[in-house]
């Protein structure tokens, strides 16, 4: 009996061994990580606002998100949520959810959602957040998300590079500067518009990146946000409701090839190439050229662009208004130079529809005045006219600034605002703005005919 | 383009069934000496961007020492106002090259550009060939509507021969704004050609007659012309009186003497002028003026309306008229006094005041600069000009350097990441404020020969540092 008894746990051990022996280790370590993470899955169907037409534009997009925390936060790209006005989410149970916006930071591509929870009675489902600084090329890693709007998908890959660098300037579709902070790990797992905001998980069932852009044009490239770079931007958003940077306004350039030129050792320091106008390191005497060896103290180099993020970030992270030696290399001298940081600020101002005139404005950030050239922050930014309608017809156009209305001044967007409602409200018919367009100045007559107001455009 | 030749041929058919009264044989057999084709290459610039362009028109010899009449619209330099507006300027032509029918080919030097016919002058350069045939044109005062004459027609270059002919009516005699005989059936084409009567004696040139409302107007910056506006033709015969005029005193080419008054501008509409209280539209508004311009030292202020100009009313009461008052200043050339009306709001009300301003020479457009091609570094630099300066808002007391113009594809340049329109402010260590700084330092490096050199530029508001490689 005891024979038998052994002979089949024998059988059975054995057969347990070869079924276990029929799913390779691989694809077993691929199911574990698509049950750790595939559940905590969102699609999200955010409703955006956009003003580049000259009128605001309500669109539906589709994007994707996880859940990070037990209340209901989910992480997604700053440009499927960023600028939403209601969200509707289906979570991995196919159940739909409401949601709303928590914060969003264009810099680097994040935005927080809170799910509505009160009436969803499913299990919530949290995802790890792994460590992306140990992921290695080559390294196996999952896409998940919704790929042109087909939910709960599941691609596979590995990690082409880990820290992808865009020279130039890199946009998201709403025109903010993206990716000055964060280089991006580059994967073949493939990447397509609606998987924006899904996660990149490794085979431990860790979320390794939030995946964010794909190549045109090209096949299996595709791009996701460190998930240190996500942690500390979700920290921020999530106790302040937003990334505060500090900003000394220095534009760098990475060193190879010059260091015998500027007389630096390999990898030793980063050098200035620009200074933005009315910055801190303008103030502080800064000059392009100057090749800056220690931020208090602490050395910095940048041989390889690769490296140029992390140096700017190395300074936004400093609180706002920290007073900073940076001990610079100038010709042949040495010299200790104190910039004390500003907040970088907001890159893209509010947005206003001026309905009535047929089109739209911006708030100029002081971010804007240094991107778009402008000689300060006064006035208000044309983002967008509509082609047919009072404006379009006066002649304004986008990158118009306007300085005053009935030739006097307005200098700030509350005070276009005050203006722009009081005119429209009184039903006033002209209105003359004073613009400024390629360094000069110019006259614009709106004129609305008494019917205008109620006429809609096709 | 194909189908204009498509159509020309038609017409041609359609014609010559009609009025076989021309005798072609006789007509090329005389002028088979003296018609040419004219090639010219001139370079054109386009706000801050300049490049070189090739343009081919049918011309005549009309003396025995090879003066050379063609079609000069495309050499005809436009304002200097119209760099703001994106608009094209060319520079005189950097060569031209001569035709024969014959086959042979002669360089030719640029000698000038009358204004109001927009008729360009060369003379053939010859060391072989000193007397050259020669067209002779007949006084005709006795023009009728509904008048026969016939044209060359300058064929693709695929083809041979390269003329063809054509003929057109007599379609209008007008008097103002000056005399001209209008023909219909000729194409823009065949402008420069020379015209012959029925009896197959020349009797003049194929010119335009300008409407100044669309003088320079490139397509990209077409104003909303109505359909029919835009498809008048202008086309009529520039008489042997005036050709006759022209010989004996060809305009002068060198010096450029655009005359340059130094504001921005804008057209005084009837909806501004309403709610401004004028009485009427028509002026032009300064928005604003440049420092130690004409304008500038002569009094005008920012917001003052130009509404006379040497006693002439002002009539731009729309942006599409804006080159009308452009050319009028332009063509006053440079030293000319002008005198302007103007309305000046003060507080509600409104001066009217009489101001004289002397005009000085346009500043240089960037084909104009003074340039230099290193072929070390294979790229092509030139000297800051006036739109440089007020495109990009720099300062000129402080920001100098050098253009790059072109950039040789594969070069040491362009694999040092240069860029045209990118400016050098200096080369290794010597700052670099005029092209001449620029030769001397591009001298110094072919004797230094190092291996790479380091660039300071700006590109886009930002400044940065390029390391070029080089063969040495």
């Amino acid at each position: 009996m005891i024979k038998i008894l052994v002979f089949l746990s024998m059988i059975f051990i054995g057969l347990a061994g070869i079924i276990s022996a029929a799913i390779p280790p691989l694809q077993k370590d691929i199911y574990t990580a698509r049950d750790k993470v595939l559940p905590a899955l969102v699609h999200i169907q955010p409703v955006i606002t956009d003003y580049r037409t000259g009128k605001m534009v309500k669109q539906s997009v589709v994007g994707s998100g996880i859940i990070f925390h037990r209340d209901g936060y989910v992480v997604t790209n700053y440009h499927v949520a960023g600028k939403s006005e209601r969200i509707i989410c289906t979570l991995y149970d196919k159940e739909q959810v409401k949601a709303e916006l928590v914060g969003g930071d264009p810099l680097t591509d994040i935005a927080i959602i809170k799910l509505d929870l009160s009436a969803y009675k499913g299990r919530l489902n949290i995802a790890e957040f792994g460590n992306s600084d140990s992921v290695q090329v080559g390294e196996y890693v999952m896409a998940m998300g919704s790929p042109l709007a087909l939910s709960r998908s599941v691609s596979c890959g590995v990690i082409s590079t880990t820290d992808r660098f865009f020279s130039g300037d890199v946009r998201l579709p709403s025109g903010e500067r993206t990716g000055i902070y964060n280089n991006w790990i580059q994967t073949d797992a493939a990447i397509n518009p609606g998987n924006s905001g899904g996660p990149l998980v490794n085979l431990e069932g860790k979320i390794i990146g939030i995946n964010s852009r794909a190549t045109m044009f090209a096949n299996n490239i595709g791009f996701a946000i460190p998930i240190n770079i996500v942690k500390f931007v979700t920290n921020s958003i999530l106790t302040s409701g937003k990334v505060v940077r500090s900003w000394i306004g220095v534009q760098c350039q990475e060193l190879q090839n010059l260091e015998g030129w500027f007389g630096t050792a390999v990898n030793e320091g980063v050098l200035i190439a620009s200074i933005d106008s009315k910055s801190p390191a303008e103030n502080a005497g800064l000059k392009a050229g100057d090749v800056i060896l220690k931020v208090n103290g602490r050395s910095v180099s940048a041989r390889f662009e690769e490296e140029l993020p992390s140096f700017y970030k190395l300074i936004a992270d400093y609180p706002v208004g920290t007073r900073l030696t940076l001990d610079v290399l100038r010709g042949d001298q040495q010299l200790a130079v104190e910039v004390t940081t500003q907040e970088l600020g907001d890159i893209l101002g509010e947005d206003l529809e001026c309905k009535d005139w047929g089109f739209t404005v911006k708030n100029i950030t002081k971010q804007m005045a240094v991107d778009n050239q402008l000689d300060d922050t006064l006035g208000v930014f044309v983002s967008g006219v509509k082609r047919v309608g009072p404006a379009g017809d006066a002649g304004l156009r986008r990158g118009d600034v306007i300085k005053g209305i009935d030739e006097k001044p307005v200098n700030s967007f509350q005070e276009f605002y005050d203006r722009y409602t009081e005119l429209t409200s009184a039903k006033t018919q002209r209105a003359l703005l004073t613009i400024r367009r390629l360094g000069s100045t110019k006259f614009v007559l709106i004129k609305v005919e008494s019917s205008e107001s109620e006429k809609e455009d096709n | 383009m194909r189908k204009i030749y498509a159509l020309f041929f038609f017409v041609i058919l359609v014609h010559s069934a009609h009025a076989l009264r021309f005798d072609f044989e006789k007509i090329n057999e005389k002028s088979k000496d003296y018609i040419v084709i004219v090639n010219t290459k001139i370079e054109v610039s386009f706000g801050t961007q300049s490049s070189e362009v090739q343009s081919k028109t049918i011309g005549a010899i009309v003396s025995k020492d090879g003066l050379v009449l063609f079609d000069g619209r495309d050499i005809d330099s436009d304002n200097p106002y119209s760099i703001m507006s994106g608009m094209m300027i060319s520079t005189e032509p950097k060569s031209i090259e001569i035709t024969l029918l014959d086959g042979k080919k002669y360089p030719a030097e640029y000698i000038g550009l009358d204004k109001f016919t927009r008729l360009a002058f060369c003379r053939i350069n010859s060391e072989e060939k000193k007397e050259f045939k020669f067209a002779a044109f007949k006084k005709r005062d006795d023009f009728k509507i509904g008048d026969w004459v016939s044209a060359f027609l300058l064929l693709p270059e695929f083809v041979t021969p390269r003329l063809g002919a054509d003929i057109g009516m007599i379609s209008a005699i007008i008097e103002e704004p000056e005399k001209f005989v209008f023909a219909v059936g000729f194409s823009e084409l065949e402008l420069g050609s020379v015209l012959f009567d029925t009896s197959g004696i020349a009797v003049g040139i194929l010119g335009e007659l300008e409407n100044p409302a669309f003088a320079g107007l490139e397509s990209s910056n077409m104003p909303s012309m109505s359909e029919s506006e835009s498809m008048v033709s202008m086309l009529g015969i520039i008489g042997a009186e005036k050709i006759e005029k022209l010989i004996k005193n060809p305009p002068v080419k060198g010096e450029v003497t655009r005359g340059w008054l130094g504001i921005y501008l804008q057209a005084l509409t009837s909806d501004i002028a309403e709610f401004w209280g004028l009485k009427e539209g028509g002026g032009i508004i300064i928005n604003e003026i440049i420092n130690d311009s004409p304008a500038d030292l002569a009094g005008l202020k920012t917001g003052d309306i130009i509404i006379k100009l040497n006693g002439k009313p002002v009539d731009v009461d729309k942006e599409e008229n804006l080159p009308i008052f452009q050319k009028e200043i332009s063509e006053s050339g440079a030293e000319a006094e002008v005198n302007f009306d103007i309305l000046r709001r003060v507080e509600g009300k409104v001066d009217t005041l009489n101001i004289t301003a002397t005009l000085t020479k346009a500043p240089l457009t960037p084909a104009e600069a003074p340039d230099y091609e290193d072929k070390n570094f294979e790229m092509k630099v030139r000297d800051m000009v006036f739109v440089d300066y007020n495109l990009y808002k720099l300062d000129k007391r402080d920001f100098k350097g050098v253009v790059i113009k072109e950039v040789e594809p594969g070069g040491w340049a362009a694999v040092g990441e240069m860029e045209p329109g990118d400016i050098i402010q200096s080369i290794g260590s010597d700052k670099i404020g005029s092209i001449e700084d620029a030769k001397m330092v591009f001298r110094k490096l072919s004797e230094q020969k190092p291996k790479e050199v380091v660039f300071f530029l700006w590109r886009d508001s930002k400044t940065l540092f390029k390391n070029v490689k080089t063969d040495w």
